[in-house]
């Protein structure tokens, strides 16, 4: 088949799939940012929200309170981690490994969960209004559209937060230096609380996205947070905008990568991208040499 | 003996080679290296892969330890310079990688459908459990032997502070990269004494829920402790087992769920109230 026939195809794909790992890197980068350690329970978030949204559908309830309940119930699963985790292993000054190794128990513990709760078989979210578009040179559904610009939507929004808003300052300030930003007043406790609230509504809206695009089953969140921790390394840990953009190239390169290998080698795409990015360029595309502050 | 009873034991020897030469790296060494289960299923492929073409078992078991050995040495020389959160995201990387590599390396691995048909060291499961017994107490021996000699004294130097020991001249470097090498030369043993113990593997031994247990066991067990570790296997082996037998009447899926959910839970509650573990001597 010509290049140019399928090319369109693929790179609307890439920006498809990109958008979803750009989504599951922005929560997981914002944390980064502003905790410092590497937050792999928002994978539990994101497939809590698909699992929830799912299950308010099945309530036979509408789409838009559907959606808002599931918002609610993940920023209220992310409140109780820090809670009941996080703020404790704060208190006793545990490292950052530690806080790691907690988040990959807690999305451990949630996929065991939602496997007790649903059952393993996988579930479909029905989908109502979900027509395609031809374009000629390429398809793409509804659903489809519908990530790109609510990812689109939400990084914008994340972006004026973070640089326009006090919150996003006091935010800032914390991640650059907390003893200065604790002298001028700020509540480091307040603001994580908030940091792991605007993650969780990042994370239950990837997630129904995520769950309107593929099916459901209860680890769903391990692989797509290992995508979107691979983004943000290849965008740069502690990077917020590069995890976007690193979201996006993971994304493209693993769709683009079909022209040359078959498609059940995404995986090892987006892991050579990995390897090639530790190996050689560690601080990733936009990353500042990391972690000194 | 019981069936059940004999399969406890024998998981209970492979799992405390694991978890002691985690230790070493992680608790000793304070290199937390958290592809150590990407090493046991290389050993375990490695195996498998020899065995099924026919080459003899001790010769396949001390390939896979080389093998894992070495691959460990060589990621080791390249990454133990990093700064310690770059070494984790790599080490994660690489049990990542070994996903991809083994689900899509289908010539070679099967790809997901895993390898069947391993072929047993000892045909009589009592008398593998007893051989099983055998090599883990080695193991012990030589590791605690090493935790406890100048080497192992270095090894902690660099834990707690590892300025301090590049000023009594000691290359850190090397040993840091002998620590690793050491750790994983086990991991790759643990992996093909599994696979001809279950006789499959497939993918799914690269999977972070496995990789929790044996990180629970390390946890629970404490850190920089050869005895802690081994306590921690036992006793989480137990609990394992009294799970399943507690909720027998349910579907074996659903054990499955609570034993995951219930290990989780204790491990979470190790590293808020306890992080020292039982018998650890430094906190994770």
């Amino acid at each position: 088949m010509p290049l140019f026939d399928i090319l369109p195809q693929l790179m609307v794909n890439g920006l498809i799939a990109g958008s979803i790992y750009a989504l599951a890197a922005s929560g997981f980068a914002l944390v980064y940012y502003v905790l410092k350690f590497q937050y792999f329970s928002h994978g539990a978030i994101m497939s809590i929200g698909a699992y929830l949204f799912f299950a308010f559908l099945n309530l036979k309830l509408n789409y838009v309170l559907s959606a808002a309940l599931t918002v609610i119930g993940c920023v209220s699963a992310a409140m109780l981690s820090n809670w009941l985790l996080y703020k404790p292993l704060r208190k006793r000054k545990a490292t950052p490994t530690v806080k790691m190794i907690g988040s990959i128990v807690l999305l451990i513990f949630t996929s065991a969960l939602i496997l007790a709760f649903f059952g393993s078989s996988t579930k479909t979210i029905p989908a109502k209004y979900n027509q395609t578009f031809d374009f000629g040179v390429f398809t793409i559904t509804l659903i489809q559209v519908s990530i790109i610009i609510f990812a689109a939507a939400l990084f914008l929004l994340l972006w004026f937060i973070l640089k326009k808003t006090k919150l996003g300052k006091s935010m800032r300030a914390l991640a650059d230096n907390k003893d200065v930003a604790q002298i001028v007043g700020i509540n480091p406790e307040k603001i994580y609380n908030y940091t792991f609230i605007i993650a969780a509504v990042f994370g239950a809206i990837g997630g129904m996205l995520l769950g309107l695009e593929q099916n459901l089953y209860p680890r769903m969140g391990v692989p797509i947070i290992i995508k979107g921790f691979i983004s943000s390394v290849v965008g740069g840990l502690g990077s917020v905008p590069g995890s976007v953009a690193g979201g996006l190239f993971i994304g493209l390169a693993e769709n683009i990568g079909v022209l040359y290998l078959p498609t059940g080698y995404k995986d090892v795409i987006s892991f050579s991208v990995l390897l090639l990015f530790l190996l050689f360029r560690p601080h990733g595309i936009f990353g500042v040499k990391m972690r000194d502050a | 003996m019981h069936d059940y009873l004999i399969a406890v034991f024998a998981y209970i020897f492979l799992y405390t080679i694991v978890v002691v030469s985690f230790n070493l790296s992680f608790g000793f060494t304070g290199l937390v290296n958290l592809g150590h289960m990407a090493f046991f299923g290389l050993g375990a492929y490695t195996s498998a892969l020899l065995t099924l073409h026919g080459t003899p078992w001790y010769a396949a078991l001390l390939a896979s330890g080389l093998a894992a050995g070495i691959f460990g040495a060589v990621i080791a020389a390249v990454t133990v310079r990093l700064k310690e959160d770059y070494f984790q995201i790599v080490t994660l990387g690489l049990a990542f990688i070994a996903i991809a590599v083994s689900r899509n390396w289908v010539s070679l691995t099967r790809g997901a459908l895993g390898l069947p048909g391993i072929p047993d060291i000892i045909r009589n499961n009592l008398y593998y459990m007893l051989f099983l017994f055998a090599v883990a107490l080695a193991s012990v021996i030589i590791l605690y032997w090493l935790t406890n000699s100048e080497t192992g004294k270095i090894f902690q130097a660099i834990r707690d502070d590892e300025t301090a020991a590049a000023i009594l001249g000691k290359n850190t470097y090397a040993y840091k990269v002998l620590s690793i090498t050491i750790s994983t030369f086990f991991a790759g043993i643990a992996g093909s004494l599994f696979a001809h113990y279950i006789n499959f593997i497939d993918p799914t031994i690269f999977d972070l829920e496995f990789f929790v247990i044996i990180l629970a066991m390390l946890i629970v067990g404490g850190l920089a402790s050869v005895s802690g570790s081994i306590l921690g296997v036992i006793l989480v082996s137990i609990l394992l087992s009294a799970i399943s037998f507690a909720f027998a009447n349910i579907s074996p899926q659903l054990i499955g769920a609570m034993r995951q959910m219930l290990l989780m839970l204790v491990l979470l509650l190790v590293l808020v109230y306890r992080p020292r573990g039982i018998l650890g001597k430094v906190d994770v």
